[in-house]
């Protein structure tokens, strides 16, 4: 191996972060990853989202993704990161997330029709195009014909079944909603969801909800809810709801923080854990030093520094993968004079560096906001490249949304461009090992 | 056409107008007011929040400092919630040299504003992030003052006077009978803009209150007036890092002063001439040098994050008027129309601040009564509006009250401590189109997170109470609840169990689209974060949109064809443009 203690080092613990973590971990090395804080999946719904628009057709979303960015989308922009990875790693990522999943006991899932994007709903009762869901979400599934009661809670701030309705309603999707007094789950008003899934981890509270449900469930009827179906006991929980109440019950994502994700991260943790990859979120990676290039293998990483309240701390690694997450993640900042930087190693961004060339004046855009797409440009092994095209550091590779020529939350490619990504670095840095 | 007759009529639901509308009903006139959108939605809506001790103007405007500390004294008294007594320093800082603070102490003698000299120690202590190498320090009674709060009280006390206030209710033209010499305004053609409607409103007397908008209303009249808009800008820091109001000690300049508002300080202001008043498109070079004069007097204050930037117009009035007049064209412009351009019925009133919007309304209707008749004297300087018994105002009490009654578990918004009942009082008393208006009732979405969270919650509670029979009435208070309390959480708590009257009245109800609502706010949000997005609040805005594009997918929600009558406006662009230095 590399000669190092730790043969990789994983720079932030979002999706893609994690996704190295346990890819190289799976192909032997010795992984460690540090964070700053959380990333997106404990914000987001929880699925991932492969491609859900296209920029020619903002209005329609996509129906068969993988199709769409392996082929159209490769041809058409050919930096950006699924053109970059090409069909063969992309469907390797995605089948090692599902598998994990599995082994998790979080298994996810897809459209009926392999290939399909799944249509949710959301917390406003749009339809949203994802590819892969928990399997709480799956019987949301839109695709599905039969008709759904949405169920919230007198008070919960956080979750308004009738207007999930009425704008399922709208789109022809047969809703109707139900409106639970708060006591049915807890009697603690100040609570989010996560206190509430919490809550049904403890079966005497479930099976109070649960006699409130079969009251209410019209035959045939799918039942939906906000995600409180459980956190850390959360299959045993989907499973008496819907063995016992007789009726697809599911789960409809809403405001942060996110159940579904905390519920993955942790498990996902443990998982690493498990593998002997410790995970250290509370530690903020300020500085690195490189090394100059010798016998022509190029400049390379030699140390990363983090701060933590005590003291800093040199770490060193054989390979480093960057996955701090952009503008979202912290991986960048900015001031006010329009200057856009990697918060490390300083890498070369596309990002315009003027704040007059950042948005566009209407937020709903289909155009996105400049200041979103821009990133690090890799080549396909994932590593950062100067304006010359050249490889940067050798034993660096990232992965994420710190990457250009995307703007994963317009285009709903978030997890998708992750995990793949995330894949991608570690098996590269594998190789190179 | 539905017609309204009534003796006064105003224009502008702003500051003044509203205290015109005020004053006349207590004289005993019959009274309607007409604001084009929501009560404070013009430069009332979007000032500094500096109840003026008058001490800017000692040196420079003498007349108006000493309007200034006599109004400041009556409104802590009439308006008493509505006003926190900060006080506030003048500072002489190492760029302020030469003879302004002699000059100044003499002129706060001249004046009656009280000033005092306190020594730096003490200033530091009172106030400790403030520029060590300042060396004088003057304290006057400056205090910070929330407007939407006291428009709503005055527009509260015209009611129970008898005052009819529309809003969302635009004039359009006016109403003109005779000719040549003869001419007299008769009242207005007005729209009521959410519904679509058009109506005519009958008076004996036309009060133009539009600020701003003075010279549109007057070329309804024919006549030309000589307002300018001048745009002026302020950025609020996430940190109340100043208790007092601090001033620089010299002629009034751009970003001279900070003022502790709410959970904010705001740094303000500039001063543009613009064509349009609604155009307020805010440039970076503006705040920067907002950020730059803010460090002199709090070192460090622009590492802070700034949470907002905005606009407000001042209606700069220009004389152009040489004859012999009774007009009073000081700071504030009270135009007497019969006899500049021989139109009966007619005065505009403009300019001036807020802090004499009390005085302007007075000499305002003195103006309407000698046309009209005298009636009853004028007694807004010793009658309070509804809501002083809660006594002045003070940082801490929403917190206080929350955490007395409880009421944790009811907060829609975590940063400005709005609860659920709050939001649900505003709706049903006060009419409610945009989510926008609940801002300035409540100050919905006003903190850092800036509606990340309360946009989604408030959507879904407006549409609750729109789909609802019947709501959930405020327990303590369905009786006395008034709009002059909507900012205490105390006074708005309700109970899920009871039953009562509906949610919101039935010809409402249908103003309410929770898609349009939704896009309008966050459009409404992006217009007021743009100018000031970088580093953490970049961030914030970019989780923001994770949460409304990818978990909500607000983008794909149906009724895309559909836009609201009155939001514009929100489309505005004002993306930053130009560098970061202020043109020559
Ligand atoms: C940047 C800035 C900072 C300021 N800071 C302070 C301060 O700290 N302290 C202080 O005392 N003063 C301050 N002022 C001054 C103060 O804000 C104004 O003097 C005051 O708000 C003016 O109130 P108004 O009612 O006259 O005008 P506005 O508040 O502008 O009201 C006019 C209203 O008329 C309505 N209108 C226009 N046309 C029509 C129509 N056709 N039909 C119906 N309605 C119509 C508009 O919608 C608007 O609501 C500041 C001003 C500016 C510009």
């Amino acid at each position: 191996m590399s000669g190092h203690s730790i043969d990789l080092l994983v720079i932030g613990a979002g999706w893609s972060g994690l996704m190295a973590a346990y890819t190289a971990a799976n192909a032997g090395l010795k992984v460690q990853v540090i964070a700053k804080g959380l990333g997106s999946m404990h914000w987001a719904a929880g699925s991932i989202d492969l491609f859900g628009y296209a920029p020619d057709a903002p209005d329609t979303p996509i129906h068969r993704p993988l199709e769409y960015v392996t082929g159209k989308l490769a041809k058409e922009q050919p930096q950006h990161p699924y053109a970059l990875l090409g069909k063969d790693r992309l469907v390797a990522a995605l089948d090692s997330f599902v598998a994990l999943t599995h082994e998790l006991g979080l298994s996810y899932g897809g459209a009926a029709q392999p290939g399909e994007n799944l249509m949710l709903p959301t917390a406003v009762g749009a339809a949203r195009p994802t590819y892969l869901a928990p399997q709480a979400q799956l019987g949301g599934d839109l695709g599905r014909s039969e008709p759904m009661v949405i169920v919230g809670f007198e008070g919960l701030r956080d979750f308004y079944p009738q207007l999930i309705a009425e704008n399922l309603a709208k789109q022809g999707i047969q809703a109707r909603a139900v409106l639970l007094p708060f006591d049915v789950l807890t009697d603690r008003r100040d609570s989010n969801t996560v206190q509430q899934a919490h809550g049904m981890d403890d079966p005497a509270r479930r099976s109070r909800l649960i006699s409130e449900l079969k009251k209410l469930a019209k035959t045939g009827e799918r039942i939906g809810l906000p995600p409180i179906l459980g956190l850390d006991d959360h299959a045993a929980v989907l499973f008496d709801m819907q063995s016992q109440t007789g009726a697809t019950v599911f789960e409809i994502a809403t405001l942060p923080p996110s159940v579904p994700g905390m519920r993955l991260f942790k498990a996902w943790r443990n998982r690493l854990n498990k593998m002997g990859v410790r995970v250290d979120s509370n530690m903020e990676v300020v500085s690195a030093q490189s090394e100059p290039s010798s016998n022509g293998a190029g400049p390379s990483v030699h140390l990363v520094e983090s701060a933590t309240s005590a003291r800093p701390m040199k770490h060193r690694a054989g390979g480093y993968v960057l996955a701090t997450g952009g503008i979202m993640g912290g991986g960048f900042n900015s001031d006010h004079e329009g200057h856009v930087w990697e918060t490390i190693f300083d890498l070369p961004l596309t990002t315009p560096q003027a704040r007059s060339e950042w948005f566009n004046p209407v937020f709903i855009n289909p155009a996105g906001h400049p200041v979103f797409s821009g990133g690090v440009a890799v080549n396909e092994a994932m590593q950062p490249l100067d304006g010359d095209g050249e490889v940067v550091y050798s034993n660096l590779w990232v992965a994420g949304d710190l990457l250009a020529h995307d703007n994963p939350i317009l285009q709903r490619s978030l997890e998708g461009t992750a995990i793949a990504t995330g894949f991608a670095a570690a098996k590269a840095a594998a190789a190179a090992s | 056409m539905k017609r309204i007759d009534t003796e006064i009529l105003v224009i502008g639901g702003g500051a003044t107008g509203t205290g015109v509308a005020w004053d006349a009903a207590l004289r005993g006139y019959r009274v309607v007011l007409v604001e084009r959108r929501d009560l404070t939605h013009g430069t009332t809506g979007r000032y500094h929040g500096l109840l003026h001790s008058g001490g800017r103007y000692v040196v420079k405007d003498p007349v108006s400092a000493t309007e200034c500390i006599h109004e400041n004294r009556i409104l802590r008294k009439t308006h008493t919630h509505c006003i926190e007594d900060t006080g506030g320093f003048f500072v002489v800082t190492p760029e302020d040299e030469g003879d302004y603070p002699d000059k100044f102490v003499a002129g706060c003698a001249a004046t009656g504003v009280p000033c005092n000299e306190i020594s730096l120690k003490e200033a530091m202590r009172r106030e400790p992030l403030l520029n060590p190498r300042i060396s004088r320090v003057f304290e006057v009674p400056d205090g910070s003052a929330d407007s939407f709060l006291a428009t709503h009280a005055t527009a509260q006390a015209a009611r129970m006077a008898g005052a009819q206030l529309l809003n969302y209710h635009q004039v359009t033209g006016l109403i003109i009978e005779g000719g040549d010499g003869e001419k007299r305004v008769v009242g207005a053609h007005v729209r009521d803009v959410a519904r679509g409607e058009d109506l005519e409103i009958r008076a004996q007397m036309t009060i133009s209150a539009t600020g701003a908008w003075a010279n549109v209303v007057a070329h309804m009249a024919g006549i030309s007036i000589s307002v300018i808009p001048g745009k002026g800008t302020m950025v609020a820091m996430n940190h109340r890092v100043l208790n007092t109001v601090v001033n620089r000690c010299k002629m009034p300049a751009d970003g001279d002063i900070i003022v502790p508002v709410h959970t904010v300080a705001v740094i303000g202001t500039t001063d543009e001439r613009v064509a349009d008043p609604e155009n307020l498109r805010i440039e970076p070079w503006e705040v920067q040098l907002m950020l730059e004069e803010g460090e002199k007097l709090v070192p460090g204050i622009s590492r802070a994050r700034v949470v907002r930037a905005w606009a407000g117009v001042r209606p700069l009035y220009q004389e152009d008027y040489a004859g012999s007049s009774r007009d009073a064209t000081r700071k504030f412009a009270l135009l007497d129309h019969k006899e500049r351009h021989n139109i009966d019925g007619f005065i505009t009133i403009t300019g001036g601040k807020w802090t004499t919007f009390r005085l302007m309304a007075e000499k305002t209707v003195d103006m309407a009564t000698s046309y009209l008749g005298e009636r009853k004297p004028c007694i807004t300087a010793t009658s309070s509006v509804p809501g002083v018994d809660q006594g002045p105002y003070w940082l801490g009490h929403r917190l206080h009250e929350i955490e007395e009654k409880k009421l944790q578990g009811q907060l829609v918004c975590e940063c400005e401590l709005v609860t659920r009942s709050m939001l649900e009082n505003a709706v049903r008393q006060n009419p409610t189109i945009t989510l926008d208006d609940l801002r300035r009732d409540v100050r919905l979405g006003m903190g850092p997170c800036q509606g990340g969270w309360c946009t989604y919650r408030a959507v879904g509670i407006v549409h609750e109470m729109t789909v609802s029979e019947t709501g959930h009435p405020a327990e303590s208070g369905t009786a006395e609840w008034d709009v002059a309390y909507m900012q205490s959480p105390a006074r708005n708590v309700s109970s899920s169990a009871s039953a009562g009257a509906p949610a919101i009245p039935d010809d409402e109800r249908a103003l309410f689209n929770p898609n349009l609502l939704l896009r309008d706010f966050l459009q409404e949000r992006w217009k007021g974060v743009t100018p000031i997005l970088w580093g953490q609040q970049l961030k914030q805005e970019r989780l923001d949109e994770l949460i409304y594009l990818s978990v909500m997918n607000v983008d794909h929600l149906p009724d895309r064809d559909l836009s609201s009558p009155v939001t514009e406006f929100y489309r505005y662009d004002t993306t930053p443009n130009g560098n970061l230095e202020a043109p020559e």
